[in-house]
């Protein structure tokens, strides 16, 4: 027995060093037999000698919550893979510009300047003195490249550009020239800050495939971190000592190590914010209120909703399915949705509910006030058996529901992908709700991949959606919603197959405005909404927020609403690294150990 | 019909049957009449409180939603019964036709139906569960107790083919054949009865099998998307953080009442085992 | 005995056979692309995304007639290709999988076979006395009636939360970079441990109850009469008794590997521990085809590979086997 337990013990063991020993990604190759077994006893001694087994606590920053699955592919331009590894694009390739939502201003990052000099002439001028990880410098060569490979290859996301962009030149090592037909200005200004430059010495080397779909493994990028090591449940990060901003602008991020953690649910990441093992949680995690009014963890605001508001959750209705299709009944199902439920139960209180335009506060000067008390809604369940009754739903049958003005039965569903606990929530409120007002909606939670496929071909009733991320512009949520020409597939918006040329031309005119003229703007958003909030062709519900705790237990400087604290984004999730993610890590600092 | 009698006698005085059924008894009327006593919808969120450990108002306290825990408990409850139920009955209802056929018939018939028995019995069930329910969008109660009926029969068919293997030759099944009796009513008159405890055990087992392996099920995800059983409970309270913020009424009722249950079977069946094979008894 | 392995390799050839077509079967013809939904938060143009899908599709061989793709599925095998993962494109499945493999190893060699030992060992023992019967069965009957799922959260709540001496999730510390020291053995067996545990109470219930109740089978059948009417020492009776006794618990331990597994499944999703079962919630979630084929197929061998074990195991114990007596019955 002593005997066997004891072989049993070595096996044990063996076999989870292998396994952990393992690189994490290791490039595609033929040969797949699985190592497990065979590795040879001798490797044991051959192992270089560990340099670092512990990281140091004091140099370490634990976060969670961005990564959505483990690290595969570390291309800039894989935009559907950056939120397993969310620096790919922020620690690790870098933006010309950044934005910050708060101040709703966009500054300055690789690039030192960028100005329209007439109307269809965008300059910009790069610092002096960036340099790639492999120490080679960063030249306006490189912006030209990145931009040229999206003319080359049309599977690159930001390809469209070239549909209103004619030439980008390199006037000299830091001066980039971008001539434009007919520029869209405001989809110009998102692209700015969300186009990652790639050095040319090393990209140019690639083959279609590997720009497009690679998993670029070995990352040469410009940003303040590198990739260290990873494994299926995290990412590790190095600061770059050499990074550019702090030469250049003196700019130190405080945490030497980033362990970016994934877990499998949000619950475990709540037990180690609790025990200080985890620093940054960018998960939702139930329950955080009662833990901030406590004392256990931070939160941005001290009361509710605690949380910045990230994006909106919008119920998207399908309007090629009767009675979707009928604006009086998606009007009365507005007025039937239990929004503080959702607020109240479902999020205890974590969030807010949105305005009916959907446009997220930061965006609040672009609301016209007078349009959303013309035409907005509230939780008004009388009202909505008032406006059904109008339109000819009337409960022929008897079972408490209404049937269609034709007689038949109403019959729906809402959705959301299953194991989203709080949309889980929220959709039974969805559903409770309108069966309080007499319609008849039940709650159903396919897996991802069916919601998805649901979602795209328009096979669904209704469904939540919040794919609009915080943004510098409305343009960005109008694109989002009113998503056009419509096509068989709709993979990135207007869901519901919203049929309204009239509403893409407002859209598309909001596109051309320039980013700098306010008043025009506003009466462009101020036309959207107005036409939007007649028709009513989805239901912007609540602001889903940038869930963030943190624990000040080894990291202080964190964003915070209280006038002398930062307020940066504190988040570290794909897209968020240069809307003051990078700062947030910046104004960190180390507890001072007593 | 002496011989029944006789069981029943000896089952009633026979402890671990008595333990076994009480508690099994005590859950199924908790199933049956806990709504008369409490009205509580499972879903409406009562107590806006959130989550509150067990009171006079709140038997099992509220979930993290305000929902009453004893409420969804008792839901939870009858789906697990049912489950056990159809799942487990079906199981042994595909065991039971399988085995009989394979041990009487014999020959091809037998050696097709074995194969095909160990194939089943091979292939991990939950395995084939799994991958079966992930595709499955809308998931019902019922088509969990269909899928794990037609995964876990194999069990039950060996067993049954044995038995009737050895019965088939003993002398008044041959004497039953010589008189012209039909197959099946050889197999239903003759030699069924003489293996009622082998099937009233193997469908006990079947039903306890059946309860855990939907709450596995359940946990992972891939229980029913339109209702409430023991195992969603669980999924759903580690969810919601209730073990990191010390929610135990949400988890410990549903897992303790699984235990429970699926213990008490297996109790019964072992007293049942002692019953029917009286050399057991004196023990 | 060569006619009991050749109808053991034969039906395991045969479910073998079954067990891949099922495998890619069932993904197939359920609703959903794989590619549409990995391409879904792309934000790609129309132009672009007909590229990419293009560029996905036919790397995954998805672009050829149904037969066509069943028949190659068969020949990758064969060259240990099981594709590549779409939710970690673009990993082949075969790596994927080969990293969660010496952790499900880890935890379940240990579990089955201890578990094993000692259950029958206690299960003797209980049957052998009225106090540890009255004692120890009771127990066993309650773990072995424990929902493995279930037993993993309260342990996880006692000793990772209350007690917190143990980690609940994930292999090795998240401070640790992989190396070989003892302190990153000591982070992978704290992490092990209560995965191991909850598996290895569970079983242990169901060997030891199961022994108990063999043992006093055999010790009311005629040869034990026999032997103790013929004044043989109780212990020899007794060891007689274990020794058939131990049989049909080893038929049981085939038996149960599909359960033991399942089991195993839901504990490494309670724990977060990465291996299969990990791997093979995260690759449902998330509609990934090759990986969902990949973990099924090997959960598939690694079950077959231990019944043959078992089989041989049963041969070299029972010597009735080893005569050809018994074919049929196992």
């Amino acid at each position: 027995m002593k005997r066997i337990s004891t072989i049993f013990g070595l096996i044990v063991i063996l076999s989870m060093l292998i396994a952990a020993c393992q690189p994490a990604a290791t490039p595609a190759v033929e040969d797949t037999t699985a190592p497990a077994e065979e590795a040879p006893a001798e490797t044991v001694a051959a192992e270089e000698p560990a340099a670092e087994v512990v990281y140091d606590r004091a140099e370490t920053l634990y976060v969670s919550g961005a990564a959505w699955g483990p690290a595969s592919s570390w291309n800039p331009f894989m935009t559907w893979v950056h939120a397993n590894t969310t620096g790919t694009v922020g620690l690790l390739y870098e933006t010309m510009f950044q934005f910050d939502p708060q101040t709703g201003e966009l500054t300055p990052f690789l690039a030192e300047s960028g100005t329209w000099t007439d109307a269809t002439t965008f300059d910009v001028v790069l610092r002096d003195g960036i340099t790639w990880s492999d120490g080679e410098p960063m030249t306006a060569a490189d912006v030209v490249f990145t931009f040229e490979l999206a003319h080359q290859y049309a599977a690159i996301w930001f390809a469209p550009v070239w549909n209103y962009l004619t030439s980008v030149t390199a006037v000299d090592d830091t001066h980039i020239q971008f001539l434009f037909t007919d520029p869209l200005y405001q989809e110009w200004s998102n692209n700015l800050i969300n186009i990652p430059i790639v050095p040319e010495h090393i990209w140019s080397a690639f083959s279609e495939e590997e720009i497009t779909a690679g998993a670029n493994e070995n990352p040469i990028g410009s940003g303040a971190y590198l990739y260290e090591t990873g494994a299926d449940d995290r990412n590790v990060w190095l600061r770059n000592e050499n990074w550019w901003g702090t030469t250049l602008m003196g700019w130190v991020p405080g945490p030497r190590r980033i362990v970016d953690i994934r877990t499998a649910s949000n619950n475990i990441a709540l037990g180690m914010i609790l025990k200080g093992e985890l620093d940054l949680s960018n998960n939702f995690l139930p329950g955080i209120a009662t833990l901030e009014d406590l004392g256990y963890v931070q939160t941005y605001f001290n009361d509710a909703p605690y949380m910045l508001a990230a994006n909106t959750a919008v119920l998207f209705l399908n309007t090629t399915k009767p009675p979707m299709d009928d604006p009086a009944f998606r009007r009365a199902l507005a007025f039937a949705i239990d929004v503080d439920t959702i607020v109240n139960s479902a999020y205890a209180g974590l969030v807010a509910p949105a305005s009916p335009t959907g446009l997220l506060p930061s965006l609040g000067q672009y609301v016209d006030q007078a349009v959303v008390d013309e035409l907005g809604y509230t939780y008004d369940p009388e009202q909505a058996r008032q406006i059904l009754a109008d339109a000819g739903y009337v409960d022929v049958n008897g079972d408490g529901f209404v049937e269609a003005p034709d007689g038949s039965e109403i019959a729906l569903e809402v959705t959301c992908p299953s194991g989203w606990t709080d949309w889980m929530a929220a959709i039974d409120v969805i559903a409770t709700s309108a069966q309080a007002a007499g319609i008849n909606i039940v709650a159903a939670t396919p897996d991802y991949g069916s919601w998805n496929t649901a979602l795209t071909t328009a096979t669904f009733d209704m469904t939540l959606n919040n794919w609009a991320n915080l943004s510098n512009t409305p343009w960005t949520l109008y694109n989002l919603l009113f998503r056009h020409p419509l096509q068989e597939v709709m993979g990135s918006g207007n869901f519901g197959m919203y049929d309204s040329q009239e509403m893409f031309d407002l859209v598309d005119a909001l596109a051309r405005i320039p980013t700098d003229d306010l008043a025009g703007m506003q009466a462009a958003c101020s036309d959207i909404q107005r036409l939007m909030l007649t028709d009513l062709p989805m239901i912007p519900l609540w602001y889903n927020g940038l869930w963030a705790q943190y624990s000040d237990s080894t990291w202080t400087g964190w964003p915070s609403e209280d006038a002398e604290a930062t307020h940066t984004l504190p988040s570290t999730w794909a897209g968020y690294w240069q809307l003051g993610g990078l700062n947030t890590l910046i104004n960190l600092q180390p507890v001072p150990v007593e | 019909m002496k011989k029944t009698n006789e069981f029943i006698y000896f089952a009633f005085r026979n402890k671990k049957v008595l333990v076994g059924l009480t508690i099994i008894v005590v859950f199924l009327l908790v199933g049956l009449f806990g709504p008369l006593i409490i009205k509580n919808d499972p879903f409406a969120y009562l107590n806006p409180m959130g989550a509150q450990a067990p009171s006079s108002e709140y038997l099992f306290g509220t979930t993290f939603f305000g929902q009453d825990v004893f409420a969804q408990f008792v839901l939870g409850l009858r789906a697990t019964f049912l489950v056990g139920v159809i799942g487990g009955g079906l199981a042994t209802f595909i065991g039971i036709l399988v085995g009989f056929t394979a041990g009487y018939r014999g020959g091809l018939v037998d050696e097709v139906l074995n194969i095909l028995t160990n194939i089943v019995l091979v292939i991990p069930g939950m395995a084939v569960l799994l991958i079966i329910a992930a595709y499955l969008q809308v998931r019902s109660l019922w088509t969990e107790c269909i899928f794990i009926g037609l995964t876990t029969w194999p069990w039950v068919a060996r067993a049954v083919r044995a038995q009737t293997f050895s019965l088939r030759t003993r002398d008044f099944v041959d004497l039953a054949r010589l008189s012209g009796m039909k197959s099946t009513k050889i197999i239903f008159t003759e030699i069924a009865p003489n293996m009622m405890s082998y099937l009233v055990m193997s469908f006990i087992l079947e039903f306890g099998g059946a309860i855990l392996t939907a709450a596995t099920l359940d946990f992972i995800g891939l229980g029913p998307t339109n209702t409430l059983s023991l195992g969603l409970m669980m999924q759903y309270s580690v969810l919601w953080g209730a073990l990191q913020l010390g929610f135990w009424w949400w988890f410990i009722p549903p897992g303790l009442a699984i235990t429970a249950i699926v213990g008490a079977f297996y109790t019964m069946n072992v007293g049942l085992d002692e019953v029917f094979n009286p050399k057991l008894r004196e023990l | 005995m060569f006619r009991y392995f050749r109808r053991k390799i034969l039906i395991y050839l045969l479910t073998f056979l079954i067990a891949v077509t099922i495998d890619w079967l069932i993904p197939r013809f359920m609703p959903g692309n794989p590619v549409d939904n990995m391409l879904a938060r792309a934000q790609l143009n129309a132009n672009g995304l007909e590229i990419m899908r293009g560029y996905y599709t036919s790397a995954f061989g998805l672009d050829v007639p149904v037969w066509q793709q069943y028949l190659n599925f068969w020949v990758a095998l064969f060259h240990g290709d099981l594709g590549i993962s779409v939710y970690l494109f673009p990993q082949p499945v075969a790596e994927v999988i080969g990293r969660a493999i010496p952790y499900d190893i880890a935890l379940l060699l240990p579990a089955i076979l201890i578990s094993w030992f000692a259950g029958n060992k206690f299960g003797a023992f209980a049957a052998r006395s009225k106090w540890l019967d009255n004692t120890v069965s009771p127990i066993a009957y309650i773990l072995t009636a424990t929902p493995y799922m279930w037993l993993g959260i309260l342990l996880a709540w006692v000793f990772g939360i209350v007690l917190d001496i143990f980690p609940i999730a994930g292999a090795y510390s998240f401070s640790m970079a992989p190396s070989w020291s003892w302190a990153f053995v000591g982070s992978l067996i704290s992490h092990w441990f209560l995965p191991f545990l909850s598996l290895f109470l569970v079983q242990f219930g169901g060997w030891a109850i199961g022994m108990r109740n063999m043992i006093i089978y055999e010790l009311e059948a005629d040869y034990s009469h026999y032997l103790e009417a013929l004044g043989a020492p109780r212990g020899l009776v007794r060891k007689y008794a274990f020794r058939n006794a131990i049989l049909p618990q080893l038929t049981g331990l085939a038996l149960q590997l599909g359960v033991i597994v399942a089991g195993a499944l839901v504990t490494e999703v309670v724990f977060s521990y990465p291996g299969i079962g990990y791997l093979i919630l995260a690759a449902i979630q998330n509609q990934d085809y090759f990986l969902i084929q990949g973990c099924f197929l090997f959960i598939i061998i690694g079950v077959l590979l231990a019944n043959f074990a078992i089989d041989i195991v049963y041969v070299i114990v029972d010597p009735r086997t080893r005569r050809g007596m018994t074919g049929e019955s196992a």
